[in-house]
């Protein structure tokens, strides 16, 4: 360096006693830095025990919490599955419970309906919430108000049942809408036909349900890369053209997984059914979970109802898995 | 093969004007360069041609069409995104050939084409993989086959390069322009990159603010800058502009006294150059701020007065800092603009 005026030679002196040395005179580095004063605080140590613990003691109550409400009640109907249960007589069975069902017809039959009835269903809320969220998501109204579309599923369960059993059914709003429309004539028994039955819960499902696909691929298409679709229209795409080969495959993910937590959602569906129909006229609107309900709650066959949602649980996992893995891994490549 | 007119275009964003009053003629077969800093309205004029945005007024013709209300698909122009904007869940062949299943071009075409222009771009073996599995030159080679592929009357492109790397930018440049001089085909490029413009282009729209500044080929914006805003823009490092002022024939700023034409009087600012600029003389004085070696040449910075001088020195030109330095500016480079801005020219 061939500077003669480095800056904190030039600086305003420093002294700290008017007969002491210039410390101006002493370079930067040789000045002794004050040492961090740590008078009064031991550094704190913990036992390597302790350390490795810390984690889980931190998790321990939500563990606690979620295994005595969750894994508890499984084991316990699994472990009652295998008895033939009359309230306080426990009688073993083994697999006695399993090979009755298997031969139940009313279980066959519950099972068929649960897959019908979420079938239609699912199908008809995820083609509406698509639909929906294809025509809306630019829409900045529907960016701003996306809680409003949430409301249907944030009211209680048991209480649209009811508005849906009232409107139906007990207040007959909806035969008298539709008959001063035209379409029919007097009153229509929403209960008497197995169709029409079965429709009264499609329709209660969809529109409680229908948001929350809604919601869902309204995120997904927000998210999509806005270039993408236009290079699409200037390929010369059309917006069907656009939705099917570049938005829908794209959004693929997604519709599986928003998909499946509602198909293992309807597969349980309980409280519609409950209120409304009680699985008539001659179950044919009874699902799995009612069924399940019915035998262990009105007809007190625990064990026989716990084997029961013993299979059940077996399904959903199996079948969420499936579809899940699959989609994922063709995804991929 | 079209030529593009814009007549009296006009973009507005309620109270914001992203493009004011413009009007711009692109012959056939032109590479044209739409530079400007961001926020400047190049690239809405942009999608205004490719018809993503509708201009509030004017008219757009392309190939001797009035284009303004015709939908983006239904315009003949391709459209090169910075972000590769590929199909993700398309292969490269299938992302190649979904403009010509789109314009309903008969499938037995389909193979030769798309062959013909992955081979362009040097893409021939991965016409298998999807976008994800390629690197980033790579996506925007198969980007460009997509423009490529169905002949269109126009290619636009958004600062495509300006997500790879320096190095590769350079050999895609060249590949860039290769491909249009071979195809032929009217280009308009965006950017922001001075050096992509000078290279690329037969000619180069500035913009600043949504208003064109000035149009030229590369060498007219160069030597040529009708306005401080291009002086100052193009060039790196970009020309000296020193506030100052005229009277009889001479120029004064701090630091600063060189001869001037005598119609040139008042307040001014002058441009040089830094090439124009040479150690030693009496153009300037200053004391050395820094020196920057780059290798071939050595950039240096004088602090004349308050303003900073930049000079391309020598390349073995070095020098301590706080040395005095005297600077002369070559006088048949000096640009002098008004208080305004705008350049003085010839005699009044």
């Amino acid at each position: 360096m061939s500077r003669p005026d480095c800056s904190w030679a030039t600086a305003k002196p420093y002294r700290s006693d008017p007969m002491g040395p210039d410390l101006s005179q002493v370079p930067a580095q040789g000045v002794a830095q004050a040492a961090p004063d740590r008078r009064g605080t031991l550094p704190r140590r913990r036992s390597p025990l302790l350390r490795k613990a810390f984690p889980y003691l931190l998790l321990a109550p939500a563990m606690v919490y979620l295994l005595a409400i969750t894994l508890y009640p499984g084991l316990f109907a699994i472990y009652q599955s295998l008895f033939v249960v009359k309230f306080l007589t426990w009688t073993w069975t083994g697999f006695g419970n399993y090979s009755a069902i298997l031969q139940d017809r009313e279980f066959w039959a519950a099972l068929g309906n649960t897959a019908l009835i979420g079938a239609i269903s699912l199908s008809l809320q995820t083609a509406i919430a698509l639909a929906l969220a294809y025509f809306a998501y630019r829409d900045p109204l529907i960016r701003g108000w996306r809680i409003v579309f949430l409301m249907p599923m944030l009211f209680m369960p048991s209480a649209v049942a009811f508005i849906w059993k009232l409107a139906f059914n007990d207040g007959r709003v909806i035969s008298d809408l539709l008959g001063r429309l035209g379409l029919i004539e007097g009153n229509l028994d929403w209960l008497g036909s197995i169709w029409l039955a079965r429709l009264t819960l499609i329709v209660a499902d969809v529109w409680q349900w229908t948001p929350f696909l809604f919601i869902i691929f309204v995120a997904a298409l927000q998210g999509q890369d806005q270039e993408i679709e236009e290079a699409a229209r200037l390929d010369g795409a059309s917006w069907p053209a656009i939705f099917w080969n570049v938005s829908l495959p794209m959004m693929r993910p997604v519709i599986v997984v928003a998909v499946t937590l509602r198909g293992i959602d309807i597969t349980t569906m309980f409280t519609n059914v409950y209120v409304m129909t009680q699985g008539s006229p001659g179950g044919a609107t009874e699902t799995m979970s009612y069924f399940i309900y019915r035998q262990g709650f009105r007809m007190f066959n625990f064990g026989y109802a716990s084997a029961a949602s013993v299979l059940m649980l077996i399904l959903t996992v199996v079948i969420a898995q499936t579809v899940v893995k699959r989609a994922f891994h063709s995804g991929k490549q | 093969m079209a030529s593009i007119h814009l007549q009296n275009i006009e973009k507005k964003y309620g109270a914001f004007v992203g493009v004011q009053n413009m009007s711009l003629e692109i012959a056939d077969e032109e590479f044209l360069v739409l530079l400007g800093p961001s926020g400047c309205g190049k690239t809405t004029t942009m999608r205004m041609i490719a018809g993503l945005e509708v201009p509030t007024d004017g008219q757009i013709v392309i190939g001797g069409e009035v284009v303004t209300d015709i939908d983006a698909r239904d315009r003949d122009v391709a459209m090169v995104f910075q972000g590769y904007a590929l199909y993700p869940n398309m292969s490269i062949y299938e992302n190649i050939r979904f403009p010509l299943r789109m314009r309903g071009i008969p499938a037995s075409e389909h193979d030769a084409r798309i062959r013909r222009a992955a081979d362009m771009v040097e893409l021939g073996a991965y016409l298998d993989r999807k976008p994800g599995a390629l690197s980033g030159g790579q996506r925007q080679r198969a980007a460009l086959a997509r423009a490529v592929v169905r002949q269109p009357q126009v290619f636009l492109m958004d600062e495509p390069l300006s997500n790879l790397d320096a190095k590769l930018r350079q050999s895609m440049r060249v590949q860039i322009k290769h491909m249009q001089r071979q195809l032929r085909v009217t280009t308009v490029y965006v950017t922001h990159d001075q050096i992509e413009a000078m290279t690329l282009a037969d000619r180069i729209v500035i913009m600043n603010k949504g208003a064109i500044q000035q149009v030229g080929s590369p060498d007219e914006i160069y030597s040529d800058p009708a306005n401080t805003f291009v002086a100052g823009f193009i060039g790196s490092p970009p020309m000296n502009l020193i506030d100052g002022v005229a009277q009889d024939g001479h120029f004064v700023a701090p630091g600063v006294s060189v001869a001037c034409p005598a119609h040139v009087r008042g307040k001014v600012t002058l441009g040089v150059r830094p090439e124009d600029c040479s150690v030693g003389g009496e153009s300037a004085q200053g004391m050395v701020y820094g020196v920057e070696p780059t290798g071939d040449v050595t950039y240096l910075t004088v602090l004349a007065g308050t303003k900073k001088i930049e000079v391309k020195a020598a390349r073995a030109y070095r020098s301590d800092i706080d040395v005095p330095v005297g600077i002369t500016f070559n006088p048949a480079h000096l640009y002098f603009f008004d208080d305004q801005g705008q350049r003085i020219r010839g005699a009044a």
